[in-house]
């Protein structure tokens, strides 16, 4: 159990697909512009990372080594496709807000990074585990990079209108440019947030060894 | 290492197969669901455009002035035995692929709405059309629809002249435009065509004079 929760925690900031590992970086840039796209892209990306972990891992014995990224490709893009004619049939909401981007998850780096390098390798509890973790490490980073924009881009977070009337959006947030731009303030921040957490955990580690010395 | 490589192509063959059924199954599910949802979308727009509308007759004949843009659908609005406008779905290009319009028209000669019935261009930016809160004029809160609300087919529709562009979105805004001119022209020579009495501009012919008066009072129709 220890383990599994370890392997959860990677994903969210130590190992964070977006701001570590740097995979799955266009769909970042490109769907961040409102939070509830945000949102609906990272549940979306979750889910298909999920279903596709399992299966792979499930099968992991029964994939040929020389073709598995073509079989990886078919698993990944047939869930994907699923979950697109699912939301248009039963959330036409959301998939209309999401438009272009669900067909685009069966490129997303992340789904096909950790698929390689995790599901292939390892049974299925570890998988579900690195999943949800993945999943909440890239919906927490695109949702974070999503409010800001839409705040000083638009002046609203979610539709609802935070600013003032009188506050002129700053639309160069919105686009491209202002994505890198804040995805690179992300990156700098998640970078300073794990050597702190490192610094800490090194001087507990201290400190118990010096109240047992 | 031939019969390596068949059996290689027989295993993905057999993944291919499988996620294919699985496809198949769920295509099959949701399909009806999907059509459902299209024609529900069309119908509520079609009430939005035309609230006292009481049936929407398909009709046929219109004809594209820009061969870009097509015109999936028109319909002939009544509301009871008296026609109200004709209501046009449009397909044209836009900045992120084609848009869908529905687009009606009332006997004045005027817009009486645009709806949006698919679009893909930039969210943040070119979707803003589809945006109920994002307005044009922030003090009487028009959409970027909204603006076209009552506006004559006379009129230039030219963006950042009678048209408010999107900000940082000219290309949907110019697209939008002209697609919504283009089915409102349209509409405009069929009611021409179909009119007893010329109108004032006296673009048509008045050659088909039963048409107005053969408003059947079939109320409660599709």
């Amino acid at each position: 159990m220890k383990k599994l929760y370890s392997i959860f925690k990677q994903g969210i900031i130590f190992d964070n697909p977006l701001l570590m590992l740097m995979i799955g970086l266009c769909s970042a840039i490109a769907v961040t512009t409102s939070v509830s796209n945000g949102i609906g892209m990272g549940l979306a990306m979750t889910f298909v990372l999920l279903f596709s972990e399992v299966i792979i891992s499930l099968f992991r014995k029964l994939i040929p080594s020389m073709i598995r990224i073509p079989i990886f490709i078919i698993v990944i893009a047939a869930f994907t496709t699923m979950v697109d004619l699912v939301m248009k049939a039963y959330f036409p909401d959301l998939s209309k807000s999401m438009g272009v981007f669900i067909p685009l998850i069966v490129v997303n780096c992340i789904i096909m990074g950790r698929v390689e390098a995790f599901a292939s390798k390892q049974g299925v509890a570890a998988v579900i585990a690195d999943s949800f973790g993945m999943g909440l490490g890239y919906t927490w980073v695109l949702i974070g990079i999503a409010a800001v924009r839409e705040l000083l881009g638009n002046g609203t977070l979610a539709g609802i209108q935070i600013m003032p009337a009188s506050y002129q959006p700053i639309l160069f947030f919105i686009l491209p440019p202002g994505g890198f731009f804040v995805f690179s303030l992300f990156i700098s921040f998640n970078i300073w947030l794990k050597k702190k957490m490192e610094v800490s955990a090194r001087n507990k580690e201290l400190a118990v060894k010096k109240e047992a010395a | 290492m031939k019969k390596e490589m068949a059996k290689l192509g027989l295993t993905l063959m057999l993944y291919a197969s499988l996620a294919c059924a699985s496809l198949a199954i769920v295509y099959a599910i949701t399909k009806d669901s999907i059509n459902r949802q299209g024609e529900i979308q069309l119908q509520t727009s079609l009430k939005d455009i035309f609230p006292q509308a009481v049936s929407f007759d398909p009709i046929q004949g219109l004809t594209s002035t820009d061969p870009n843009i097509k015109f999936e659908a028109a319909y002939e609005v009544k509301g009871g035995t008296a026609p109200l406008g004709i209501a046009v779905k449009a397909i044209g290009p836009s900045y992120g692929g084609p848009a869908t319009l529905l687009v009606g028209v009332d006997l004045l000669r005027t817009i009486s709405g645009v709806r949006i019935m698919a679009l893909t261009d930039t969210p943040g930016l070119g979707m803003n059309a589809t945006n109920p809160t994002y307005y044009v004029n922030k003090a009487k809160k028009t959409t970027f629809l909204g603006q076209f609300d009552g506006k004559a087919l006379t009129d230039p529709f030219q963006v950042k002249n009678d048209v408010v562009a999107i900000t940082a979105a000219t290309i949907s805004s110019r697209s939008i435009t002209n697609i919504i001119k283009a089915a409102g022209d349209a509409a405009i020579a069929y009611m021409n065509a179909q009119a007893s009495t010329a109108p004032a501009d006296g673009s048509a012919q008045p050659q088909t004079g039963a048409a107005v008066d053969s408003a059947q009072p079939q109320a409660g129709g599709k």
